[in-house]
């Protein structure tokens, strides 16, 4: 049971790298600015699984506590730049 | 006792790498800025969260903060959503097979 347990965890483990190669490709070759910022978010957000998923693997809490700050900041840079983007000026 | 939180913990962690493999899916392929946007809100409202509640039930020593991290990704994903999509109206990003448009008075600022 152990065996298939590790066996799922590293192939979504994978799953999610490659998702975020995917990602980082559509940043660079993006369509318009917001396709670009909306690639950046999601990148922030793959970061995040991929950090969930290590501290399954690994079992330390210290990888949940990254996610949250990740969480946190990515919301925030997301949020000023689509401001920015929106009233071309941040405050 | 451990084998029943794996086998409840592997469902969530397929489901959740499912959604986040539509999710990117749908950012590559569909049409037009605000349907992409409807897609990669399902990478972090349904994806990541499918994870998370694989890693309360799995992991002893992380429900609290799986909790707490769930409910800060429950609230973040729409609003992100929202401030994108107003973003790309603001600027004037086109539609794609639309026949009308009621924001169209709210563009003169």
């Amino acid at each position: 049971m152990k065996i298939i347990f590790d066996t799922v965890l590293y192939i979504s483990l994978f799953i999610h790298i490659a998702l975020m190669a995917v990602a980082f490709w559509r940043v660079w070759r993006g369509e318009n600015v917001i396709d670009r910022l909306m690639g950046l978010d999601l990148l922030g957000i793959l970061t995040l699984a991929v950090l969930v998923l290590l501290a399954l693997i690994f079992r330390r809490i210290i990888y949940i506590d990254v996610a949250m700050g990740l969480a946190a900041l990515s919301f925030v840079g997301t949020i000023a730049l689509a401001k920015y983007i929106a009233d071309e000026q941040m405050f | 006792m451990d084998t029943i939180l794996q086998v409840i913990a592997i469902p969530a962690i397929l489901t959740g790498t499912f959604f986040s493999v539509v999710g990117v899916l749908g950012f590559i392929r569909l049409p037009d800025v605000y349907t992409r946007l409807h897609a990669t809100g399902k990478v972090g409202v349904f994806g990541v969260v499918f994870l998370l509640i694989a890693a309360v039930f799995w992991a002893p020593f992380a429900w609290g903060r799986g909790l707490i991290l769930i409910l800060l990704l429950i609230i973040i994903g729409p609003v992100t959503a929202h401030a994108l999509a107003s973003a790309a109206n603001r600027i004037g990003l086109p539609r794609k097979g639309s026949i009308r448009d009621d924001l169209i008075h709210h563009l003169d600022l």
